[in-house]
Order: structure tokens, then sequence, then C-alpha cells
């Protein structure tokens, strides 16, 4: 068997309650060594104490896991050892410095000192932070400090890495920097799983899973989960945002829409005959068009579409 | 149980202690300044506190009784009265704590030998100053009398083998001169040393509000590492204290040190094992700074000012309230304070204390360990 094809994570009926809430239900998931896993869905859905229970830091309410072959209810210890967890409010300690963190954390998981002289400059590098070695952590921007906290999880090169969004409240050009850095992870062959709020970021992962309500309802590749949208995309930008979806709502041939900011997405069963159409209906109105065209399907509107196909008879709030 | 985990976190603690100022005063600074504070607060001498006097014999006798009762710093009369309305008014203004009323007769009474009439009327808000008063007034009067009883036999012509009818002589040992300051002041000292258990407290709690004790929980760090880590660096620090301190107390309140530096500093650090425990505790427990210092208050500060003998004896509590002061290390730690200070006692006697004082540490590091988690929620 390829290296490569070995499960590294897997969990049956996974279920953790808090009271009666069911915030993880019956989880059943395999990750195979090497795959950069993307977790995502609405706030409140379960992603963070999915990663929780691969760590250990929550216990388990029923079911079975197992990480790198340690059970995740017997022996959480040992999997601490093999796994790098970075936690959604990461932070470091702000009166240290970058190298005093570094240390910090390899002495916690027994990096010998010659590992660690060798490994911090290669992850200091990395993560381009040689130069402010000597600077206090809470003295970083909020990019620099991510970087660093990724650092500090792969001191002891873990066998997975757990990171619970990352990226949330940094800079979108922190952001791709820290994307680039995980790519080169994925490329290197480090299992990788990651929650975000971004679907732009879910579109880099090698498989992602939606989370809804403490249950994984999609699981696959980007392009698969893309590919499942029906129809096509159009996207408006009317001068009169509000007015134009109550006269698209009425249209014959519009599956859904979606609003982001000022623009209106559409699916639509066809762009080619469905755009004409409401070209007119909006001028008719007396809607003036700042834009019209078909786009490609995103994650984004494949997500929403999906989410809002399960809550049917829910009131499920659209994305801003 | 990993030595080299457990200097990471001592080191990082230091670290934090020395660079966070916030932490620096809390743990350096504070003691020194409630010593301070208290110190001179708590052992400001009584000195003349206003009395208003009611002469109703109006003879040369009681005049001669105030203006001798009032001669001294402790006692200033502040007026001379001739009504019980006037001493009331005086009172409810809070212009005198005290007075004294001279009864009708108060001469004749003196010279046959049947007393002394003397009322004396406290403002019971106040007891403080008027037990003082009472005291002095007291002293005073026997005095008084004493002179006059002289006196009497003198005109009678005995001069021989007079005695006076009570002879009472107090010795205050250790503390010759009976100052409440030398008696506060290890009783304090051992109150302020005990205050970083404070920091112990919000450290755990600082690092839960912040994050960072996520992080460590996903690390192989075991509990013990964890607790011994966060402990072991308050009690360093602490140990800074119990140099400063002492030196302080000698120094500005003219406190002697009987005993040995040595014994001292050791069961000093016992003690700090011991009330750093105490704070570990209430950091596992309380998820908030906030929580963690309020429970600080209420279970370190409060029961270590009024209920480990430094302001009120033991002995006067009631059995409940006796059994608790038996697990606060503040109980046991006052008493060896007051002993290598004032009686200069060595381990010969103290170290029964000390022993206690291990034994608390040890259980309250173990109910620390037991309740600290490393999963959340």
């Amino acid at each position: 068997m390829n290296i490569n094809e070995q499960i590294i994570i897997e969990t049956q009926s996974l279920t953790r309650a808090f009271g009666k809430t069911l915030a993880v239900d019956s989880l059943d998931l395999s990750i195979r060594r090497g795959e950069l896993f993307g977790l995502v869905g609405p706030d409140g859905a379960g992603k963070t104490t999915i990663l929780r229970l691969l760590t250990g830091l929550l216990k388990i309410t029923s079911g079975s896991g197992s990480l790198v072959g340690f059970d995740l209810a017997t022996q959480p210890e040992e999997i601490k050892r093999h796994i790098g967890y970075m936690a959604q409010e990461f932070s470091l300690y702000s009166e240290l410095t970058v190298l005093e963190n570094l240390r910090f954390f390899s002495q916690l998981f027994d990096v010998s000192e010659e590992d660690f002289s060798m490994r911090s400059e290669r992850l200091l590098e990395f993560a381009a932070l040689s130069s402010f070695r000597n600077r206090r952590a809470d003295h970083l921007s909020g990019g620099m400090q991510k970087k660093l906290a990724l650092a500090c999880t792969l001191i002891h090169e873990p066998e997975i890495l757990i990171l619970d969004e990352p990226t949330t409240g940094v800079d979108p050009i922190s952001r791709r920097e820290f994307w680039d850095i995980l790519a080169e992870l994925y490329d290197d062959g480090t299992t990788v799983v990651v929650s975000t709020p971004y679907m732009d970021e879910a579109d880099r992962c090698s498989r992602v899973g939606l989370m809804y309500e403490g249950r994984m309802v999609v699981c696959d590749k980007p392009e698969a989960i893309r590919s499942q949208l029906k129809g096509e995309v159009v996207r408006v930008r009317p001068d009169d945002w509000q007015a134009a979806r109550a006269v698209l709502g009425e249209l014959p041939g519009i599956l859904e829409t979606q609003s982001y900011g000022e623009s209106i997405h559409l699916l639509v069963d066809s762009a080619e005959k469905r755009i004409p159409e409401i070209e007119l209906a909006l001028k008719g109105n007396g809607i003036g068009i700042k834009e019209i065209r078909p786009a490609p399907p995103r994650m984004e509107e494949a997500f929403i579409s999906i989410i809002r196909g399960l809550a049917a008879h829910e009131d499920v709030p659209e994305k801003p | 149980m990993s030595i080299r985990h457990v200097f990471a976190v001592v080191r990082k603690e230091i670290q934090h202690i020395l660079r966070d100022r916030s932490t620096l005063v809390l743990v350096l600074l504070a003691p020194t300044a409630l010593m301070l504070l208290m110190g001179y607060a708590l052992t400001m001498d009584i000195q003349h506190v206003p009395i208003a006097v009611l002469d109703y014999d109006r003879s040369s006798t009681s005049r001669d009784f105030v203006q001798q009762i009032t001669a001294g710093d402790d006692l200033d009369l502040y007026a001379q009265v001739s009504s019980m309305e006037e001493i009331e008014a005086l009172l409810m203004r809070g212009e005198i704590k005290v007075a004294l009323v001279l009864a009708p007769g108060f001469a004749r009474d003196i010279r046959s030998l049947r007393g002394m009439p003397l009322q004396i009327i406290i403002d019971g808000t106040e007891p403080q100053s008027g037990a003082f008063a009472v005291d002095h007034v007291g002293w005073r009067a026997e005095e008084f009398l004493n002179q006059a009883l002289s006196a009497q036999m003198g005109a009678l012509g005995v001069t021989q083998g007079v005695s006076q009818p009570i002879d009472l002589r107090v010795r205050a040992w250790y503390n010759p001169s009976l100052k409440p300051r030398v008696d506060m002041i290890p009783g304090l000292i051992s109150m302020v040393l005990g205050f970083p258990a404070l920091s112990v407290a919000l450290t755990l709690a600082h690092e839960r509000e912040h994050g960072t004790l996520e992080q460590l929980m996903a690390t192989p760090i075991t509990r013990a590492e964890v607790l011994l880590g966060k402990m072991i660096p308050y009690v360093l620090v602490g140990l800074v204290n119990v140099i400063l301190i002492p030196l302080l107390a000698m120094l500005l309140f003219r406190i002697p040190f009987n005993g040995n530096f040595i014994v001292f500093f050791l069961l000093s650090a016992v003690f700090l094992f011991a009330i750093m425990g105490m704070g570990l505790i209430i950091g596992v427990f309380m998820k908030t700074q906030p929580a963690a210092l309020a429970l600080s208050f209420l279970l370190i500060f409060f029961p270590g000012f009024f209920m480990t003998g430094i302001f009120f004896p033991i002995a006067s509590m009631p059995e409940v309230m006796r059994l608790e002061a038996l697990v606060l290390p503040g109980t046991h730690y006052a008493i060896i304070t007051r002993g290598v200070f004032l009686t200069g006692v060595g381990l010969d006697v103290l170290w029964p204390y000390g022993v206690m004082l291990a034994g608390l540490g040890v259980i309250f590091l173990g109910i620390a360990g037991l309740f600290f988690r490393k999963t959340l929620g």
C-alpha cells in the first residue's frame, strides 16, 4: 500500500453533546496521510468542536476515533505528541520574544537543543520571521503572530497539523501568505486539517467537509462540490438592490438568489436564455443595471445552495 | 515528571513576571506598599483624647484630680461643663469621646477612705478611644488615690508599714513597653508575604482567558508539570519579599529580630509553598481573572486578616472557625513570624508549624492537581 493511501485520521459515529445539543453528531470521517482537509460551515456548525475532539481537548460523548493509530478516548497524550494544534484564539505568550516562544514549545515537545537550533532557523526563514526573532510577540503584526503560532505548532515536526480558523481576522495579504505556507507543507506531505469561514480558502484544499448543525453534510473534492451546483450563475449589479431583488424573485427560471454586497448572484437554469429576460424585467421596473454577466460557479454559491436545500423549512440567514 | 517541562514553564513564567509591569507590581511592590500603609495605620499611638469634665463637687480635691488626669499627652481637657445635657451635646457632635462626672462629695469620700465616686462616660461608637481613656483614667485615679491615702496616713502620724491597697506589677515579656506596634508588625508581615498568592490565582485564569492554556493543553505536558511550573516562580519571587519586608519592618517600625534569619527564611519558603497552593486551587476553579481575584480576597485575604490570630486571638473564636483557622497557612505562619521576631525561638519550638504548613501545601497542590484537567468544557 502506498504511504499516501494510509488513513491517518479516522472517526466512527464520533459524537459530542453539550447538554442536549449535539455539537458533533455521528461523524464518520477518514483522512489519508498527506491530505489538506478543509472544514467549512456556518458559525456554530461544530467545526471547532471536531478539531478539539481530534486533539483530545474535548472528551468524546460517544463513538470512537483514532489519529496516527492511537485511540482518541484512551491515548490522547500519545496523540498530542504527533500533532500540532493551533487554536482559533491562538495567542502566544505576548511578553516572550519570537525565539522564546518557539523554544518554549520545543521544550514541551522534548525537541533536543540541536534539533531546535536547526528547525527554528528553518521555520523562521519559512515564516519570514528571521529578522524579528528577538521581537516580543505582542509587538508583531497580526499576520506575523499567526505565522509565529504556526511555527510553534511545527517545531516538533508533527505528522498532522490541526488548525482552527488560522486566518480569521488577518489581512488579505497575510492570509494569502499563510496559505502559501500551508500549500508548501501540503507539498511536503504533512497532513493538514484546517477549518475556515472563507470559501476561497476551501477551494485550496484537497478535500472539503461541509458542516451544518453538527453533521457533515458534504465531503468531497472542491471541484466535485462546485459541480453539484445545479444551473448556472448570473451576476447582477443593479442600482437599487432591494427593488431588484423583489422583481427578480418573481421571474421564471431563477432557482435561487444570493446577495453579495451590492451584487446579486442568481442561480438560473440557463444563463444565455435568462439574461435578456432579467435585463428587460429590471428596466421595465425602472431599475438601472450597472453590470450583468454570467459568472463561474464558486464554492460559496455551492455551499449556500446546499445549506438552503437542507434548511428548506428553516430560516437560514443569508450571507451578507 | 519531566524536569525539562517544569523548567520550561518556570522560565517562561519568570520572564512573564519580569516583563509584565502589572504582575511585577503585584508580586514585588504591593507587599511593600501594604506593609507601609497598614503598618502605619495599625500602630498609631492614641494620643490627646478630648474629654469633658462635669464636676459636681467643686472642691480643691476634685480640681486637683482633674488637673492630674489631664496632665499628660494622653487625655486633653476639652471642656468643663455644668450639666449632663452639655455632655450629651458634645458627644453627639463628636467633639469629645469621653466625659468624666465627679459626684458631689468627691473630696469627702476620698478623705473618709470610702473610695472615689467617679463616672466615666464613653462614646460607644468608637470603643477604641473609650477603652484607652478608661485605662488611662484608671491608672491616674489609682495614683491619685494612693497619694491621697499616703497623705491621710501621714496626717494621722502613720509613716511606717503603710502598704497600698493594690500593688499589681505587670511585666510584658518580649514586648516590654507593650506597644501594639511590636505585636502587630510580625502578624502583618505574615499577611503581606502571602500576597503574591493572588498572582498565582490570576496567572492560570489569565492563560485561560488568553487561549494560551488551550495551547498548553494540546502539548504533552502533564498537569503536575504545569502546576509546579506555575507555583515555583512565585515562591522564588516571594522569597525576595521575605528578605525585603523584614528589613523594612526593622528599619521603619523598629521591630527587633531576635531569632535566626535562616530559620525564618526556611519556614517562609514552606509557607509560600502552602499559600501558593491555595492560589493554584483558585486558579484551577475560576475561569476568569475577576472571578479569581474575588475568590482570592474571599478565601485568602479576609480570612488571613481576621482568622489567623493576627488581630483576634484564635482561642476566642467559635470552634468551627478555630478549625478553619487551622487550614489557613497564615495561622501557622503568624505564630512563626511572632516567634522569630519577638521571642527569638528557633526550629526546636517552631518545627510543628513548619510541618503543618508543608502538609497543607501538599494537600492544596493535590487538590489543584485533582481538579485541573487537560480538557476543555
